[in-house]
Order: C-alpha cells, then structure tokens, then sequence
C-alpha cells in the first residue's frame, strides 16, 4: 500500500503539487486524471524519488520513502514507468530488459522475469536482438512496460501508458494491465485515452493545479458532471 | 630483386610501422579513456594529460624511487592501478560531483580540472623537481623476424595497451557495471528509473578513465621522459584524436588513434619530428571543416 500525505512538489521556484494525499490500496488500480501539465506525472515521479525538490510523506507499508534515492526506492519494489519511455537506444531489447532487473532484489528473478514479459509480449520476443532506437513507438512503449516489470515491483506507476498509440495497441495495453494487477500487481496510473480504463478502477482521482479536486469510485467518477465536462466535452 | 637500397627503405618504413602502431595504442588507450568520462559524464577533464603523468610518477616511485625489484612492472601495476582508480574516483566525488546541482556546472568543472591541472603540475615540481624521468623498458631485448627488427618494448607496449582496450571492452558490454555505464552514457534518466545509482557510475567512470590514461602514461613513459609541466600538451594530443575520432564514440577515437600514430611516425621520419604537431592540427582542422563531429561522432 502507498499513502501520500500534504505532498508538496517544486520544479525550481514553480510549486507544482499543493498538499496532494492519495492512498493506492493493496492490489488496487488507483486512476490519475487532469489536464495537462497539472502535476499527474510530477505526482507519479515523486513517488518514485525522480524529483529533487519534495515535502510531505510517503509511505510503503507504513514506513516512509520519502527522500530516498530512486535506486532505493527501486529496490524496495516500487517502479516508475515513464510516458517518454526512456529506453536506451543503443541497447538491445534484451540488454534493455536486463536493465530494468538491475536492482538487487530484482536480479534473482532475471530470467524467471524475462520468460514473463516475453510471454506477455511475444512481440519483443520476437525482437530480442533489436536495437530499441529501431522500434516503432507501439513497441518501444511496450519495452518501457515490459522493463518495468522486470523489476519485480509490487508497486508500479504507470504515467500515460497509451498516449501516442493505436487504438489496437491501446486495447493491448489495457489488457495488460489487466493481466498484471489480476496477477497481483498494485497500480498507480495517469491514463485517459482508454475509455475501458474505468472498469479497472479501484478509485479516481482529479488532480487540477496540483490539487487534487476529485477522489472517489469509479462510479461516482462516471456520474461526475464536472468529469464528464472537462474530459468527455459532455 | 631489388637494390640494397630499397631493401634499406623497405626496413625503415617497417620500423616507422612499428613505431606507429605503438604509439597509436596507447593513444588508443587515452583516448578511449577520453571519449568515456566525456560520454558518460559530459565533464571535459583538463587534468587528464596530468594523470597520464601520475601514472607514470607512480611507477617511477616504486622501481626508481624504492628500487622495487619484485615482479618488475606486474607488480607495479598491481598496485598502481587500484592507486589510479582511487584517485579518480575521489576526484569526481568530491570535486566534480558537488558541482552538479547547479545548471551550469559544466564551465564549473571545466574551470575546476584546469585548476586542478595546474595544482599537480606544481605538485610534480614540488616532489619530483623539473628534472625529467624516465622509466625502465617493460623488457629489454630484440625480436629478430628474418632481416626485421622489432624491440620487446614496442611490442609489449602495443599488447598491454591493446589488451587493456580490450579488457575494458569486454567489462562494458558483460559485466553489470559495464551495462550500468553505458545506460548512463545513452539515458541518464532512464538509467535513474531502473535503478542505477548514478552518481557511483559517474565516480567509477572517472576512475576508470584515471586508470586508462595513468596506464597510457606507465607505458609511454618508458619511450618518453615524465615531464611535470608536460600535462597540458597530453592532453591537447588525447583530445585532438578524442575530436578526430569524435566526442563520445570509442570506435571512433581507436580508429583516430591508430591514424594519428601511424601519421606522426610517417612525418616524423619524413620531415622532423617537430613537423608532427603541424600535420596533427592540420588534420584535425580538415576534419572538423568536412565533420565537425568527428570521424564517427553523432553530432549535436
């Protein structure tokens, strides 16, 4: 379980999230939602120790991670999952992969590991030898899912993982994700180009100006006329 | 078959080869070192030439200055290559690393190594005095191939650097650090999310660097003398085939490295040895014109 508690995020002088508490429940599915450049990837990040300048408290199972380095953060099975995929190039999608087990308490589950991001995406089995700079933007958004799941997290925060896709890779990108929290996986997710999205839902959240406007079910979400407004255009 | 004469030349151009290939490795070496701290931490290192030196000073500690007489050059550099790795890698913790957070820490730490540079040059003066040294040949002796004469030195020179390539190659791309290293290199953020600590792999890839060029130096030194004052003009030589090669790409600075050997032993035979800077600049300065990124850089 994560509970974030008054956190605040700065870039710089720029105060980015105003005392945001959220709560992802064990094996829960937790849906960011907002407009953009309204602090949902600024909060995924923070979780994960990628931003510098944060106050407040973060805690996994009840002990604080806040301020710890991402390396440590990483090795306690909590894994950011970016929206910019930020693969490496020149790599290999195997080497890209055995990066992404490079944890130490990732690193006894490689191979195991490996068998199960390649039966998840036969895709990248295929392509195993290939360079990840060569791949087409449906598949390198898979590697980055598939290398986050390499590191035998428990928790993932998962930023926009459809933005830029097909809507048949949309629909395999959902099923995933699926398939992982069925398989006990706890989610934290910024996601609002695949409509199914709610029926996953555990609990949504809007977060506006960095504060958040909106926590409830997914069915207070869906007869929420302020949601429908600023997403839907209803 | 042919005159005595072209026989004569014949062995000449050989040993101008050989020369080169010497040379030209461990060129390699600095060069690799070079391109590396540059491409992981995108610190340029004006000290670099004077590391080339304190690698060679080392050496010259233990078989000079302490008489060293077990195991020759296998024990010194078992104990100056965890010397030069420990150096580099306080260097980058504690100098270069604390100037990171800011935005432009790049001229801060370009600003800092030339300070540095100029610190252990005094340094040298200090503990060694202006007089130059040299070191010892690794082996003594000849290797004679028919009428073609080779030194065990030369020889030894081109194996040791080329196998410290090598080695160093082979650490990059199988070992779980070597990966770390070149995920920094392509993806700094990236590297971040998997979990790499970051800031250790900048440390160890200083020290590293610290450890190819102060090797570079342990062998060159032999043909060389260690001059305390020499450390910039290194390092101008290990960035004009670092940028002929191109920033970044360690291919690129090896194939630099074995072209600029071969060149200056070409013109030193032809010309003089004091038309060799000369011709390297004039090739640098085409080069740049037609590539500015280099040989096999990847541009801006």
């Amino acid at each position: 379980m994560i509970k974030v508690s008054g956190l605040n995020a700065y870039y710089d002088q720029f105060h980015v999230l105003k005392d945001v508490s959220i709560t992802v429940e064990e094996n829960g599915v937790v849906v960011v939602m907002g407009p953009n450049g309204h602090g949902k990837s600024t909060l995924l990040k923070s979780i994960c120790g990628l931003v510098e300048k944060i106050q407040g408290d973060i805690l996994l199972n009840d002990a604080s991670i806040i301020n710890l380095p991402t390396e440590k953060i990483v090795n306690l099975g909590v894994t950011y999952i970016a929206e910019t995929r930020e693969l490496f190039p020149n790599m290999t999608v195997v080497e890209n992969l055995k990066l992404g087990a490079y944890s130490k308490h990732a690193r006894p589950y490689e191979a195991e590991n490996l068998e199960l991001v390649f039966d998840l995406f036969p895709r990248l089995a295929d392509r195993r030898g290939q360079f990840a700079s060569t791949m087409s933007g449906g598949e390198a958004k898979m590697l980055a899912i598939a290398r986050g799941l390499m590191s035998n997290a428990k928790f993932l925060a998962i930023d926009e993982p459809s933005l830029g896709l097909q809507p048949n890779l949309r629909t395999e990108v959902f099923n995933t994700i699926k398939t992982i929290n069925e398989q006990g996986m706890t989610i934290l997710l910024v996601e609002q180009n695949i409509p199914q999205i709610a029926e996953l839902a555990s609990k949504v959240y809007v977060l506006e100006e960095g504060q958040i406007t909106f926590e409830g079910s997914k069915d207070e979400a869906i007869s929420d006329d302020h949601l429908k407004e600023i997403f839907l255009g209803m | 078959m042919f005159s005595e004469d072209t026989v004569l030349l014949l062995y000449e151009i050989t040993d101008v080869i050989i020369a080169g290939l010497s040379n030209g490795s461990v060129y390699a070496l600095m060069a690799v070192g070079m391109t590396l701290v540059y491409g992981v931490t995108k610190a340029f290192n004006f000290a670099y030439g004077d590391l080339f030196n304190l690698g060679g000073y080392f050496a010259w500690i233990l078989i000079v200055g302490l008489g060293l007489q077990f195991g020759g050059y296998f024990t010194v550099l078992l104990i100056v290559v965890p010397l030069l790795f420990a150096v580099g890698y306080g260097l980058e913790k504690f100098l270069i690393a604390p100037l990171r957070k800011r935005a432009d820490w790049e001229n801060r730490a370009m600003m800092l190594t030339l300070g540095l540079s100029l610190f252990l040059s005094n340094l040298y003066m200090v503990v060694f005095g202006v007089k130059l040294k040299n070191l010892p040949p690794i082996m003594e002796g000849i290797l004679e191939l028919g009428e073609i004469v080779f030194s065990y030195q030369d020889i030894m020179i081109f194996v040791m650097s080329l196998g410290g390539i090598l080695l160093f190659g082979w650490m990059l791309n199988n070992t779980r650090t070597g990966m770390a290293v070149r995920a920094v290199a392509q993806n700094p953020a990236g590297a971040k999310i998997v979990g790499i600590n970051i800031k250790r792999i900048f440390a160890a890839t200083f020290a590293i660097s610290t450890v190819m060029v102060g090797f570079g130096g342990i062998l060159l030194s032999q043909k060389l003398f260690i001059n305390p004052t020499a450390g910039g003009a290194i390092m101008v030589k290990a960035w004009v085939v670092t940028a002929f090669g191109g920033m970044g790409s360690i291919r690129g600075g090896l194939y630099a490295a074995f072209i600029i050997g071969m060149m200056e032993a070409f013109v030193g035979w032809i010309f003089g040895m004091s038309y060799t800077i000369i011709a390297l600049f004039v090739l640098l300065l085409a080069t740049l014109s037609i590539r500015p990124q280099g040989l096999m850089g990847k541009g801006t």
